[in-house]
């Protein structure tokens, strides 16, 4: 098949941001998450966790807490501003200055209509309506700070988690009921507060609060007494979250474990039930600051900024791909670009561009060798960007002459020079039509740029593409019409790419199904049909992250060049399908036969696994690849400092 | 139990005064050799049935106007102690004070600042700024930004949540530590982690540093 010199890149020091806050809209299976840089996404439940869209954040705009009303996605801050999202266009609808100070939470009424954003000291009602939000009224205004609220599911109280204590308000006369003194830390420093942290108001008026001096305390809401307390860790416990049925409640710590109390009759003769402690998962080696139940799994999120979702065993009968326990590091979209003719690579990050050159190597040598490199690869340019907002996409030529990126409110391009001095000019007066983007594209000639906004992705190739909530649409360049619409399928495509010779769309979904379309028939292809009938190999089917690019080998027809996070797949349509029995991973195998075994024991899949922790994968025009790795040690190795603890023997 | 073989207190007006006495202050027994068997503790409890029984001499006489007076002067002597402390450490804040003025005029002038470079026209300043009294020298406070109420109550709240997750007491450890730990405890046990790269190498460092000053001291 053939031998790849592979340019192996590791200095795309991309660092995530660490998560904090997460809210579930159970009604459209959608996971909507806040990392700590402002950005927040949302990922389908219902697709395999597939990331479905990202909206960049800002300087000086961090998010404390997200909800949902209805389809609706809100969040607050410190900045003391509640900001509806525009989930079509990926960007902040608007904000809304509650004058209240630094918001600390904002949860919404079970009844779906209030939206409460909570201050210093005073929590104050928010309605709902169809164009936005407007201030409703403010309750009693309390002493401290109010860290964190609870609706009962009724509506007429609120749980408030203050500074040493809880209180408990009647929301119709906004007056302080109930106050529920929490104590202060056993041993260790008792001249400090206790912050409670996270509330959950249950609907037999049992209150779950969660505190800073590492306790989890069941109260009784009517009588304002202690029932239980459990002291987890001498850390802080930083979650709480209660499922639907109110049988289980879930807390997360800052030693990276999730303790689950359920509502069970602690032993076979009791027929009364109580809240006991069942589980404890360490699935975080940082502390946990957002959790969320989900009827069959938990997911929890932290300063180790991977988003990991546990399912709970017990709810699932047999195995599949929904009771595995999952981790997602990274994005699932590119950070990188390439520009194949000039070998340049653009790396992606929310304050900045940088653009590298890669190294050269005159070399050779057998698969497995490190060739010497001749020159180096070179940083040419760090590009900052302008104003507040983050960077959401960008995108460079393939001649290495055009570099265009754009943030939420603006999009920018630029005349690039690499040859001998590097320069780089702003193209000034862009249409005004353009604003903002969500994916840019260059066409193969670098004579084109598009740009999709609106929650749609465009892609080029002798036609140009753009994608909508999982339907594909397909339009003539030289017409400039709609040539044709892809018949839609369940889920969500997660990389595309058009070939360039034979004009057939390959499209790999967020459940790993690839399908192959013929612009020209307006049909699915042969091989394509072949594929669905033979089936993908379920270790393929089984696979952890999604594809994020598809590329293809100017140089061979039949190959389609694909990578997830964990391998790069080279399929080679001419040779035949792999079936269920077939070995997948059989390039070690086939190294070890001889020549005249080989090609009965080939077959299409031919997948790479020495490279992992993938962010980007491209072949180049000289027939070379480029592999952007970044090593999740890495990432690991440099994030916030984690709490101590002290292990026997070390 | 001894105390029961003790004899009984003679009953006369001073052996019960001296008991009474005896629960006094501490300091009033060093020194004297007798006392040294006595327990304040165990007189608090029994001081109506039983006296030190060792000796079969009587204890020495204290009047009450000695002990009175050897515990006021005790106490006028710790509290002159105290104000003498505090007036060292006025005197010694102030030299260093001193000593790094003298070491900050000395750096402008290496950096090239002649005390007598005026930052802003010295009239302006003096009526919008209480601080200029303050500056010795020729120095004037320019204003370069305004900085709205907002982004302060947002950095006091940025502040209060960093104090708490990250602060004093909050007992954090290096990511270097954590690896390593994981690297001991693993399935296959290896050594602690060691950083080759130069800045996670700084950083480390760094991390520890902070640590350190962070330790609260235990209660």
């Amino acid at each position: 098949m053939g031998e790849f010199k592979v340019h192996r890149v590791r200095f795309f020091e991309y660092m995530p941001t660490a998560i904090r806050a997460m809210s579930f809209n159970a009604h459209t299976e959608r996971l909507a998450l806040a990392r700590v840089d402002g950005s927040v996404e949302v990922f389908n439940f219902a697709d395999r966790y597939f990331q479905e869209k990202v909206i960049p954040g800002k300087d000086a705009h961090s998010i404390e807490a997200l909800c949902w009303v209805g389809g609706r996605l809100f969040s607050a801050g410190l900045h003391g501003e509640i900001t509806e999202y525009d989930l079509e266009n990926l960007r902040p609808k608007y904000s809304l200055e509650a004058y209240g100070g630094p918001i600390w939470t904002i949860i919404s009424n079970p009844q779906g209509t209030h939206v409460i954003g909570c201050e210093d000291g005073t929590v104050k009602l928010f309605e709902v309506l169809a164009e936005g939000v407007q201030f409703e009224r403010n309750l009693d205004r309390q002493k401290g700070r109010i860290i964190s609220l609870s609706w009962h599911p009724s509506g007429t109280r609120i749980a408030a988690g203050m500074m040493d204590m809880i209180r408990v308000f009647d929301v119709l006369t906004g007056h302080a009921i109930q106050r529920l003194l929490v104590d202060r830390s056993v041993g260790g420093c008792k001249s400090r507060e206790t912050v409670v942290w996270t509330v959950v108001f249950l609907s037999d008026h049992t209150i779950f609060s969660s505190d800073s001096a590492g306790k989890v305390q069941v109260w009784d809401g009517h009588t304002g007494t202690l029932v239980k307390t459990h002291q987890l860790t001498k850390w802080d416990v930083l979650a709480l979250s209660v499922s639907k049925d109110e049988s289980s409640v879930v807390a997360g710590t800052s030693e990276g474990t999730v303790v689950q109390f359920q509502f069970i009759a602690p032993n076979l003769q009791q027929q009364e039930k109580e809240w006991v402690r069942t589980r404890t998962f360490k699935n975080h080696t940082h502390d946990v600051r957002a959790l969320v139940e989900i009827g069959t799994a938990i997911v929890s999120g932290g300063m180790d900024t991977q988003l990991v979702v546990r399912p709970l065993l017990e709810k699932f009968e047999e195995k599949c791909f929904a009771s595995g326990l999952r981790r997602i590091h990274f994005p699932h979209r590119n950070l990188v670009s390439c520009a194949q003719k000039a070998r340049l690579l653009l790396l992606q990050f929310p304050g900045q561009l940088e653009l590298w050159r890669l190294g050269e190597s005159d070399g050779h040598g057998k698969p497995g060798d490190i060739l010497p490199l001749k020159t180096k690869p070179e940083k040419l340019l760090y590009l900052k960007r302008k104003g507040k907002d983050h960077i959401c996409c960008s995108a460079l030529s393939s001649c290495g002459g055009w570099l265009a990126y754009s943030t939420v409110s603006s999009v920018r391009l630029y005349r690039l020079q690499t040859d001998n001095n590097i320069s780089i000019t702003k193209v000034p007066k862009l249409p005004k039509v353009l604003r903002s983007a969500h994916q840019l594209c260059f066409s193969s000639e670098s004579s084109y740029l598009f740009a999709a906004s609106s929650q749609s992705s465009v892609l080029f190739g002798c036609s140009c593409l753009g994608e909508n909530d999982c339907e594909v649409h397909v339009y003539n360049l030289q017409k400039l019409e709609l040539h044709c619409m892809v018949p839609m399928y369940s889920s969500c495509p997660s990389a595309m790419g058009i070939h360039p010779t034979t004009n057939n769309l390959t499209m790999v979904h967020a459940d790993q199904q690839i399908f192959e379309f013929s612009i020209a028939e307006k049909q699915y292809t042969v091989w394509s049909r072949k594929l669905q009938m033979q089936g993908l190999h379920n270790l393929w089917l089984n696979r952890d992250t999604p594809v994020t690019h598809v590329t293809f080998n100017p140089k061979n027809p039949d190959q389609i060049l694909l990578h997830d996070m964990y391998m790069f797949c080279i399929i080679d349509q001419s040779l035949p399908l792999p079936d269920q029995k077939t070995q997948f991973y059989n390039q070690m195998t086939l190294r070890s036969l001889s020549e005249q075994e080989r090609p009965s024991h080939l077959h299409a899949f031919k997948v790479c696994k020495s490279f992992q922790d993938l962010m980007c994968m491209r072949l180049l025009d000289d027939q070379s690849l480029v592999v952007v790795e970044r090593p999740l040690m890495a990432i690991n190795s440099q994030l916030p400092a984690p709490v101590r603890q002290k292990k026997f023997a070390t | 139990n001894k105390k029961a073989l003790l004899p009984p207190p003679p009953l006369n007006s001073s052996a019960r005064s001296r008991i009474c006495i005896q629960i006094l202050p501490m300091e009033i027994y060093h020194g004297n050799a007798s006392s040294k068997k006595v327990n304040c503790a165990k007189i608090t409890k029994e001081f109506q049935l039983h006296l030190d029984s060792s000796d079969d001499d009587g204890p020495e006489e204290v009047t009450f106007e000695d002990s009175k007076t050897s515990a006021l002067r005790s106490m006028k002597e710790a509290l002159e102690t105290t104000k003498r402390e505090k007036e060292l450490l006025k005197e010694k804040r102030r030299k260093r004070q001193e000593l790094f003025q003298k070491q900050k005029v000395g750096q402008l002038n290496k950096l090239g600042f002649s005390k007598n470079v005026k930052l802003h026209k010295k009239k302006k300043t003096n009526i919008s700024n209480p601080f200029c009294s303050r500056l010795k020298g020729n120095y004037s406070v320019m204003r370069v930004a305004t900085q709205s109420a907002t982004k302060s109550q947002q950095q006091t709240a940025m502040d209060f949540i960093q104090s708490r997750l990250y602060g004093p007491g909050s007992q954090r450890t290096t990511t270097n530590q954590l690896l390593s730990l994981q690297n001991k405890r693993g399935q296959n046990k290896s050594a602690a982690v060691q950083f080759v790269n130069e800045k996670w190498a700084k950083a480390e460092q760094m991390t520890k540093r902070w640590i350190h000053k962070q330790k609260v001291p235990s209660n």
